[in-house]
């Protein structure tokens, strides 16, 4: 193999951002043409970096880059995509109120200002692509009211329809359902078969083991290694990323739940469109007690996460929490009484990008007394709590004073993580709180939240990763179309059932 | 990110705007001489208006003085994520507010507050409006601009008409007058209150709760909603305290410019701030602090321009300069661009 070309080698590249970061400190792999090359790191590593490097987005510090041996050199996107290059980004870039088919087409509508755009032939090559490939989106819905699921597949019909060779799919999986991997990697796999190269960047080893022909290790900005796919554990995979052993389970106790923290009565509420995006719902969650909700996406978690914070009116039906009627209070209040909240949208919702990392430290709990002297907020305190959260949860980032956005996806992740259970909440609700975060910080995470069950704290756990589901409640729901089809105990129901559940047969009552 | 870094990230702006001040300056000066004029004897004049004595020096501060107030007001909604022009009308009513209470209550204090309080009512339907109604404040500011201009022009034409002299209203009485800073000059004790009022406003935007709960609503509302902020809290008190700091600029403006120490015919003494405000404003990045030193620029270039005009460039020059200016200021993009020209190899 190594005697063949390279499709691609990215040489010896260092990449120093402008606040002195060094994300990249002398890489170089090499890709070879009809390939998957997986990239794995920790959070922070610099697979983004170095993808955004070659791209065209970000210009290397030093380091070359050849393109079937030929050396290039890219100055934006749209230079990388005319050679064949294409990216998905960790975050969407689709425009929300376009199409599917105008996101696609947008960029491309030929060079003179005057230029017409061919739309329906636009149409017809793509309805082409996607038959081809068996990978169908709707195309006159706009981006806003798709699920993320299909958003992806927009992004990467948006690369396909370029007619690139090369595909980056930077954490493609990080949003999916495991049927919607599934369905991602058939159609990657037939790529493959169509000579495309692929570089595969996932936190989840089980994807990477499956999926790749070689695994590229990156730690700190260096290249660890690669080894074949074929000749490689999940285990060798974490150590090399990690530099120790790293112990892939959960301890969790049997564990005697207690009084009921948090109770819904007949919970009605709408989505966005004015549909019943929840419908009737009644749970509760105790003291002592993990409580999660397994479904596709789409299928009104996230209006129920919403309405139960406080963001989202309740159309019907009661909530309370130690007893008390919390029904329509304020985010505010809502913490105050003890409830936290890891939001499924770290970059809308959870964190101010333009913010620095204290600032993001404190926020949903900026007015507690700790945090001020008389009518001034206290910086020096705000500080030494934004120190703690990033000591505590190993967040690699620039310094406390950096704005979030210079931070990479799973470290802003961890950030909210460690700021919500700061917050010292007797009920915490989790929605995706491993959502782009590396191996040893999931088990991290996932650990902390088993803690808070062992404090004798709530939570609930909403989360599209199904083994995080699984791994972890001590009941779990599941959710389709704003309805749970059976609420079951996760020792004991079979992967049959939760898969007829999930597509919308309710199963037998459970205890 | 160390002491270094985080100076640079003051630095950085700081630059940008020296940047823009001197493409303004130069492309002034193509203009200035492609017209006709001699360039450099034009901006030797301005400069010598503007600085060249203790007394020109003076005129600029002044000048600076309503600038930087309402310079505030813009910065504080632009960080609060609103494009507040309603300045203007605030700057009116808050000379009218001190004219009329003064003539009883006399002295500063209460003309000051009055400004303050004045300024303030007068931002609130234009905050309920955006508010309650989703109306855009850039539309309904405009509006009560217009209104602002012709119920001040009737108020200080008919209420409080100065029966002595048709052309002004009454005057500050001597007991509620600023003192003067410099001898024989119109800088008055007025340019400190602005000062003082810019650092009052950056510590409350940058070292307390509310305006914490300000820029979260600005840069995300979805994160402040989220953060157990409300944004339309946060809008109303942008709305209220740009108000007041407007409404400052007007009272400051009659209790502390001699000789008239009234609101002339035609508002012609408080007329244009508010707008101004906005340029001062992009060139000071939208900073309190910044506002300070792009409102002294500003102030310059107007106390200059008197000066200049004796070279016989027209006035209106001086106003070509500022657009220039601010355009190269408000257009970050173009200023990437050069920068880019210059560093090549960074990110
Ligand atoms: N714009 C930026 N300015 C400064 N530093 C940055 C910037 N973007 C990223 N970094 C830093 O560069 C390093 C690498 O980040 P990168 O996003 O490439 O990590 P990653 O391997 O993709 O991590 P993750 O798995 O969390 O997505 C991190 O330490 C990060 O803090
Ligand atoms: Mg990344």
């Amino acid at each position: 193999m190594e005697e063949r070309t390279p499709v691609l080698e990215m040489r010896d590249i260092v990449k120093v951002y402008p606040d002195g970061t060094k994300a990249l400190k002398g890489v170089t792999i090499k890709v070879y043409e009809g390939e998957i090359l997986g990239l794995l790191g920790e959070n922070g590593a610099g697979k983004t970096t170095l993808m955004k490097v070659l791209f065209g987005m970000l210009k290397p510090t030093r380091g070359k880059i050849f393109l079937r041996g030929k050396e290039v050199r890219f100055k934006s996107p749209a230079d990388a995509i005319a050679n064949g290059i294409g990216m998905v980004h960790q975050h969407f870039t689709l425009v929300e109120v376009f199409n599917a088919l105008e996101n696609i087409i947008l960029g491309m509508e030929g060079h003179g200002i005057f230029s017409k755009i061919d739309v329906e032939n636009a149409r017809k090559k793509l309805q082409k692509l996607m038959d081809e490939l068996n990978f169908q989106v709707p195309l006159d819905v706009p981006v806003e009211n798709l699920p993320v699921g299909v958003q992806q597949r927009i992004e990467i019909l948006k690369m396909l329809y370029r007619d690139v060779d090369i595909l980056i799919l930077d954490e493609p999986t990080a949003v999916l359902t495991p049927i919607e991997v599934k369905e991602l990697f058939a159609v990657l796999r037939k790529l493959k078969e169509r000579g495309k190269t692929i570089i595969f960047i996932s936190h989840k080893l089980n994807e990477v083991m499956e999926i790749t022909d070689r695994v590229t290790v990156i730690r700190k900005g260096e290249v660890v290694g690669t080894v074949k796919t074929s000749e490689a554990t999940p285990q060798l995979l974490a150590r090399m990323m990690v530099g120790r052993d790293v112990v892939l389970r959960i301890e969790k106790p049997p564990k005697e739940p207690g009084e009921v923290i948090f109770r819904v009565e007949d919970l009605w509420v709408k989505g966005d469109r004015g549909e019943e995006a929840v419908r009737g719902l009644t749970f509760e969650v105790r003291a002592g007690e993990i409580f999660g909700i397994a479904g596709v996406e789409g299928n009104g978690q996230s209006e129920l996460i919403e309405a139960i914070t406080g963001l989202r009116k309740i159309e019907k039906g009661r909530v309370y929490l130690k007893g008390v009627d919390i029904t329509g209070k304020k985010p505010r209040e809502l913490y105050d009484l003890g409830i936290a909240h890891i939001p499924e949208d770290r970059t809308h919702m959870g964190l101010i990008l333009e913010m620095s990392v204290m600032e993001n430290s404190i926020l949903g709990m900026h007015w507690r007394k700790e945090f001020s002297r008389g009518f001034l907020l206290d910086w020096g305190r705000v500080e030494a709590h934004a120190r703690e959260l990033v000591e505590e949860f190993e967040i690699s980032a620039p310094g406390t004073k950096a704005p979030v956005k210079s931070l990479s996806g799973g470290n802003q992740q961890k950030l909210i993580v460690a700021r919500e259970v700061s917050k010292r909440p007797e009920f915490i609700i989790a929605a995706q709180p491993t959502r782009g975060v590396d191996v040893a910080s999931t088990e991290y995470i996932r650990n902390y939240l088993v803690k808070l069950r062992n404090e004798n704290k709530a939570v609930l756990l909403v989360s599209a990763d199904l083994d995080e589901v699984l791994q972890l409640s001590d009941r779990m729901a599941i959710m389709y179309e704003g309805q749970f089809m059976g609420i079951v105990n996760p020792e004991e129901v079979t992967e049959e059932q939760i898969g007829l559940m999930m597509g919308g047969v309710k199963g037998e009552p459970q205890k | 990110m160390s002491l270094k870094n985080e100076l640079r990230s003051y630095l950085k702006p700081l630059g940008e705007s020296v940047l823009a001040i001197l493409i303004g300056a130069f492309i002034g000066a193509v203009v200035l001489w492609l017209s006709g004029y001699d360039a450099i004897a034009a901006y030797k004049a301005l400069i010598q208006g503007s600085f060249g004595s203790l007394g020109n020096f003076a005129e600029t501060l002044s000048k600076s003085t309503p600038l930087i107030l309402t310079a505030i007001t813009f910065a504080i909604g632009a960080r609060t994520g609103l494009f507040n022009i309603g300045a203007e009308g605030a700057v009116y009513f808050g000379a009218i507010a001190a004219v009329a209470v003064t003539q009883n209550l006399r002295n500063p204090v209460s003309g000051i507050l009055a400004g303050l309080l004045v300024g303030a009512l007068w931002m609130l339907p234009a905050a309920v409006l955006k508010v309650y109604r989703g109306v855009h404040e850039v539309i309904s500011t405009i509006m009560f601009n217009w209104i602002a201009f012709y119920l001040a022009s009737w108020l200080a034409l008919e209420v409080y008409e100065n029966p002595m002299n048709p052309n002004s209203t009454l005057p500050i009485p001597p007991g509620a007058r600023l003192p003067l800073l410099v001898k024989n000059s119109t800088l008055s004790l007025g340019f400190v209150i602005a000062l003082f009022t810019a650092v009052v406003v950056y510590i409350l935007m940058w070292h307390t709760k509310l305006g914490y709960e300000l820029r979260t609503s600005g840069l995300n509302s979805k994160a402040a909603e989220y953060g157990g902020i409300n944004p339309k809290v946060a809008m109303l008190w942008s709305f209220v305290i740009g108000g007041m700091t407007a409404g400052l600029a007007g009272a400051l403006q009659v209790m502390g410019v001699p000789p008239s120490y009234s609101i002339s015919q035609g508002l012609a003494n408080v007329y244009g701030y508010g707008f101004d405000g906005i340029g001062v404003s992009l060139v000071g990045r939208n900073h309190p602090l910044g506002v300070i030193f792009a409102g002294i620029l500003f102030g310059a270039l107007n106390a200059g321009a008197t000066q200049m005009q004796q070279t016989g460039v027209p006035l209106e020059m001086v106003k070509v300069i500022e657009g220039i200016i601010i355009v190269a200021v408000a257009v970050p993009g173009l200023l990437d661009m050069f920068l880019k020209l210059f560093r090549r190899d960074r990110a």
